[in-house]
């Protein structure tokens, strides 16, 4: 039987198609085919393509947090050598686009809301003269009459419920809690994080007529060129953006930001070409953060350490009237049991730069915390931190009793407990010494929610046998031009070489855009249904049933047929389509996530409280491995960034005057590759049909999602001290340290 | 008089050059050769590695250096090569092959400074000798993870070089002796550079130019220009003034020139003491020791410089001149207050000498940061003492990132000398640090935290010395 392609995922596609292919690519740690361009520096990023005539813009930012620019000193600026122009439109933008958006974000960027918020663009003939300017550009401010707080813990800060997601509530927490054998209920915070990703944002701008050409570093461009037209008031239609590689997003490139609008703006004006390139400060400053949490748990169990009660509420922040609240009890309301709950969100209002998804937003941060709150929860009932975790996984998920597709979370953690050595582990802190330092383990789990958006892929196989993928998806480092030519190459029956992948263009079909784990699995089943609809054509060419045909290296055969070349198969046509999928019933009849398990050992020094993590082993399931390469790549980056989020990572700003401090590389604690010790990572073999018809799930982001977590836990069990306050930096450790001299307690 | 350098095996030639143009700026300018990134634009993340080759004088070779392209100033290439990624040629090295294929590179935005710099240690650059993770030690990546990227430079220890070719372009450019150019800067205003050819020149043109900005490696003026977006007016480039360079061990102590680059000193100084030679391995990544230099990093008088401590503990004393002659002093006395060095307008750092510390010296020094490599230390402590028959017979403290300067910490130094070397001698001095200093609270560290931690610091010493320390750097690598 085979089932009709249906664009809306309705049902889950258990034929497991790509099981059935022959050519033996699909899942290949292959390399990625742009490698080489890459190594060798000719791979060209948005500020890079060469454009006649092309001028330079430079930003220019607020020097107050809030008010109404009132005066800017145009005429002194273009007097000076070179300057053409200085752009104040109405249509800059004040805030960055959300992921998917769609539309413009605020714009007016006289009206200034966060210390740096853009205000004005200075552009020249040469960058240093466009920069020089800038610095000289005289900006006069009203102060805000009623400004808001910079601090989401002010007395006065106004705080809401977000419209983004509604509280989940079950059942009777307080009293859970007073019914408990063991409880937790505990005040963790976790700081502002940035994306940091080492492309700074750049645009080019180029008119044709009424038509614009960007080529800029964006993660999703049919989004973006609707927030863009939606900017400039034009059609969507008469935008192209250009992004073929992209130097990182990790969300910081998901909608649109300043430099994009300006530039376009600026080129209009002049009616030439302009490239406005961010400083690192400036994309720090003004660009995206992941809001900080003040987040608190309540765990209730019972005396066989059973949760009875769970709760889960956040406090984080944004700027106000903006829609997106860090979606912190997202895995929490899937993960583990307890009918008694309460998980709620709310936001406070607050002037710091626009606040949005960074790498795995809601999970990154809250998964960490809530894994340390069981961590804490296991050591009240005494028993294993992984034995709790095991006791608490309920057949379907609390409250909403939907069913799980598929949870490899128990393989998860037995496999990584086996392979990490977790039987090493004492049970109790402040018991392993190496030398002057103190030595623990950790454990988490990892969970991070699948999901499906809307894509589509062209496939070609041409007339000489070899294919071509078309989709506007982006590649930002993550592996899409390699995994998307492996569908292709595994469902037509071709080598890689035979296979061209071309991304990045806004011309093309609009894929998922890199954003949210959702890329690979819903570009790649865009392409995977263009080639299943390619292969009834080759069927019907053959005059055999679709299921029958076999294409392997080239050839084409069914039953005791000799194989043919496909270029004889075809008779020189191509055969075109364009796949298509949306998300359908499936996404919401099933609880989808992608699970795994960290383990970490720490060493504690026991005089400075400095932290290094000596080891880390990852466990990952997430349905089919499209690319056992890519996929290791991403979730070993993932654990990186735990570590990043568990001891280096937090965006300061000043409560004075609202000013983020750290802004730039050598403040913002990224970590280097002395902080990073050995990692193993170890991927599960998964189908999960209702995800998608690849079986597969996103795995972008499920490195991070709980990772911090084991590390904080493995500090604990290293030496007692359990900070509730991430990053854990020597500063908070150090006052809690035990007797040193002691070699264990 | 032309600025000219060759630029991935071409010949180039500038007429009108400012001292605060960089040459990140000038390679990214170049069209279709944009495989130098600018990730930070103020040396932090490596992404716009180039190897700078710099001729050896009577030698038919190159002195290699991975250097960040964002924070060196043009006029510094003067009679130099630089190789960019765009200049490795059109077949892929074996190191970039396996970068291709073996994971290292994913967004790629970070990869070209990652093999540059891991290509110069395949081609013998300055530090090639070192573990490749104190290669790869200032290049920043947020996607691969870093295992792969070690491993590909684990892979491909050696490449064959022939410098040749460079060398007679450079011949043909006939750049000997001292250089100067000038510039109309955007504002309307001029601005100059001169690069002396010997110490003297160098006097010369201090008195002739009081005012004048003396630039060595330009790791700290760098980002004066690229992030504080400071015009340099007159500016004299002292990085290749023979007399500064020059580094002299004996028995007695090391003599290390005014502009001799850390990296090229830390041989030299893991000799003098292997704590020391730790200490500088974190100091920067390797591209900001190769041009950061020891007498700049006293010279710009910061009060979180890792070198001045830990010299000053060691004894070291500063040489400065100038046309009006020479003074010595002990190099805590160069330090008079924040931002304010004892040092004249028309002088500059001759030298520097470090006493070599004998036999039953204890040398201590710890950085403590919240990053491993290319972090400001929180606070850094740096000890020498002399036990002699169980006495502490001598005894020099210094910490940075405890007060407005690099400072000795009188009231521990008391509490060590003449004092049994036991525990509660160090109960002692881990207290009297307290009475020393008052630190500042900010982002590093609170108050608290340094009192703290600098006291503890004491018994790492301590443990040290009874062989029990295990070193911060025992990490693995995967």
């Amino acid at each position: 039987m085979h089932l009709p392609l249906s664009e809306m995922y309705n049902e889950p596609d258990d034929r497991n198609v790509l099981d059935r292919m022959r050519q033996g690519v699909i899942g290949q740690p292959l390399d990625r085919p742009e490698g080489a361009l890459k190594v060798s520096g000719q791979a060209t990023y948005a500020a890079e393509w060469r454009i006649d005539g092309c001028v330079e813009g430079v930003l220019v930012l607020a020097e107050i947090a809030q008010g109404q620019v009132t005066a800017i000193d145009r005429d002194a600026a273009l007097a000076r050598d070179g300057v053409l122009a200085v752009i104040a439109d109405p249509a800059m933008t004040r805030r960055s686009a959300q992921g998917m958006a769609a539309k413009a974000p605020q714009q007016d960027a006289a009206k200034v809301e966060y210390f740096g918020q853009p205000v004005a663009l200075v552009v020249a003939r040469t960058f240093e003269q466009a920069r020089d300017a800038a610095v000289a550009l005289r900006v006069d401010y009203a102060d805000a009459a009623e400004p808001v707080p910079f601090d989401p813990h002010a007395p006065d800060v106004k705080v809401e419920a977000p419209s983004s997601s509604k509280p989940v509530e079950g059942g009777d927490l307080d009293q859970a809690m007073r019914d408990a054998a063991f409880s937790v209920d505990v005040e963790y915070d976790t700081p502002g994080h940035a994306s940091a990703a080492m492309e700074p944002h750049a645009t080019i701008a180029q008119w044709q007529g009424d038509s614009l050409i960007l080529h800029g570093s964006y993660q999703m461009l049919a989004y973006n060129v609707k927030e863009i037209a939606d900017c400039l008031g034009i059609s969507p239609d008469k935008v192209r953006i250009i992004a073929p590689y992209v130097g990182g997003g990790f969300g910081s490139k998901l909608g649109i930001t300043h430099e994009a609008v300006a530039a376009a703006l600026a080129a209009r004006e002049l009616g030439r070409p302009v490239r406005v390139v961010m400083s690192r400060q400036q994309v720090f400053q003004t660009v995206m953060r992941r809001s900080e949490t003040r987040q608190r748990v309540r765990l209730a169990a019972d005396a066989g350490g059973r949760l009875i009660g769970l709760g889960h509420e956040a406090l984080v922040s944004n700027l106000p009237g903006e829609k997106f609240a860090e979606p912190v009890t997202q895995a929490t309301e899937f993960l583990y049991g307890g009918e008694n709950r309460l998980l709620k969100v709310e936001v406070a209002r607050i002037s710091r730069l626009t606040a949005g998804s960074v790498r795995a937003p809601g999970e990154a941060v809250g998964m960490q915390v809530l894994e340390a709150a069981m961590d804490e929860l296991a050591e009240k009932i005494g028993i294993d931190p992984i034995e709790l975790r095991k006791r608490n996984l309920p057949a379907t998920v609390p409250v909403q009793g939907t069913p799980y597709s598929s949870r490899m979370l128990t393989q998860a953690l037995e496999q990584g407990a086996q392979a990490f050595g977790w039987s090493a582990r004492q049970d109790r802190p402040c018991q392993t010494r190496d030398g002057d330092w103190w030595v623990g383990m950790g454990v988490a789990s990892a969970a991070r929610v699948n999901m499906m958006v809307p894509a589509q892929a062209r496939v070609t196989l041409r007339a000489d046998g070899s294919a071509l993928v078309e989709t506007d998806q982006t590649d930002i480092g993550t592996g899409s031009y390699a995994i998307l030519g492996q569908i292709a190459g595994e469902m037509l029956g071709l080598p890689m070489a035979r296979v061209d992948v071309k991304l990045g263009d806004s011309a093309l079909p609009p894929g998922a855009g890199s954003g949210g784990s959702f890329g690979a699995i819903s570009t790649g089943s865009a392409v995977l249904y263009a080639c299943e609809e390619i292969r009834k054509r080759l069927a019907k060419i053959l005059g055999c049933a679709a299921e029958e045909l076999v294409l392997k290296d080239g050839t084409a055969s069914h039953g005791d047929a000799a194989p043919r070349p496909l270029r004889d198969v075809l008779g020189g046509e191509d055969l075109t389509t364009t796949g298509k999928i949306k998300p359908g019933k499936t996404a919401k009849a099933f609880s989808q996530a992608s699970y795994g398990a960290f383990f970490a050992e720490v060493g504690v020094h026991a005089f400075t409280g400095e932290v290094r993590v000596r080891r880390m082993t990852g466990v990952f399931g997430f349905g089919r491995v499209l690319n056992a390469k890519t996929a290791r790549s991403q979730c070993l980056g993932g654990m990186v960034w735990g570590i990043g989020s568990a001891l280096t990572e937090e965006l300061a700003f000043d409560t004075r005057d609202g000013h983020l401090v750290n802004h730039d590389l050598a403040e913002y604690h990224v970590p280097v590759h002395a902080d990073v010790p050995a990692i193993e990572v170890i991927l599960l073999e998964e189908r999960d049909a209702a995800a998608s018809p690849l079986q597969a799930k996103g795995v972008g982001e499920l490195g991070i999602c709980g990772a911090a977590g084991a590390i904080a836990n493995a500090v604990y069990n290293a030496c007692g001290v359990r900070v509730r306050s991430f990053p854990l930096t020597l500063d908070k450790i150090v006052p809690s340290l035990p007797d040193p001299f002691a070699q264990t307690l | 008089m032309a600025l000219r350098f060759v630029c991935d095996g071409e010949l180039v030639a500038l007429d009108s050059v400012a001292p605060g143009d960089t040459v990140l700026d000038f390679l990214r300018a170049r069209p279709g050769r944009t495989g130098t990134k600018e990730g930070c634009g103020e040396g932090d993340c490596g992404a716009c590695t180039v190897l700078v080759g710099t001729p050896v004088a009577g030698e038919e070779r190159l002195v290699w250096r991975a250097v960040n392209a964002c924070i060196q100033f043009l006029p510094m290439l003067h009679g130099k090569a630089v190789l960019t990624v765009n200049g490795l040629g059109d077949q892929l090295t074996p190191l970039q092959q396996t970068m291709a294929c073996n994971g290292a590179s994913q967004c790629g935005f970070c990869t070209p400074g990652f093999v540059m710099s891991l290509h110069g240690r395949a081609i013998g650059a300055v530090g090639a000798d070192l573990p490749v993770g104190d290669v790869l030690a200032g290049n920043l990546c947020r996607c691969t993870g870093y295992g792969p990227l070690l491993e590909a430079g684990e892979r491909h220890p050696a490449l064959p070089h022939d410098d040749r070719a460079t060398l007679d372009l450079l011949r043909q450019a006939a750049t000997a002796g001292p250089a100067c150019g000038h510039a109309t800067l955007p504002g309307g205003s001029t601005a100059r550079w001169f690069i002396p050819d010997n110490a003297d020149a160098l006097a010369t043109l201090l008195a002739q130019y009081p005012g004048a900005r003396i630039v060595a490696g330009a790791t700290d003026v760098g980002l004066w220009v690229t992030k504080k977006l400071v015009d340099l007016d007159t500016v004299i480039f002292v990085g290749d003034v023979p007399e500064l360079n020059a580094l002299a061990e004996s028995p007695d102590g090391l003599t290390i020139g005014g502009a001799v680059r850390y990296a090229d000193a830390h041989a030299a100084l893991s000799r003098l003491s292997p704590e020391l030679g730790e200490l500088v391995r974190r100091i920067g990544g390797l591209q900001v020791r190769n041009a950061g230099t020891i007498g700049g990093n006293i010279a710009n008088g910061s009060p979180i410089g890792d070198g001045p401590p830990a010299l000053i503990a060691l004894g070291a004393t500063l040489t400065l001149r100038s046309a009006r002659g020479r003074r010595t002093m002990p190099l805590e006395d160069f330090f008079l207050a924040y931002g304010k060095q004892d040092r004249a307008s028309d002088e500059f750092v001759e030298c520097l000498f470090v006493p070599r510390p004998q036999g039953p010296d204890i040398v201590h020094m710890s950085k403590l940061s919240k990053r491993f490599d290319s972090d400001i230390s929180a606070v850094c402590g740096a000890f020498w003492l002399r036990v002699e028959q169980g006495t502490i017979t001598a005894a020099r403290v210094a910490f940075g990132g405890m007060a407005a300067t690099p400072r000795r910490a009188a009231q521990t130094e008391a509490a060590l000398i003449g004092a049994p070397f036991d525990e509660a001698t160090m109960a002692a001095a881990a207290a009297a640090i307290r009475a020393d200093f008052a630190p500042l609270s900010d982002v590093r560290g609170s108050a608290a935290y340094r009192l703290e931690a600098a006291g503890n610091l004491v018994w790492r010493l301590w443990h040290q010395a009874q062989g029990q320390a295990v070193r911060v750097q025992e990490v693995v690598h995967g």
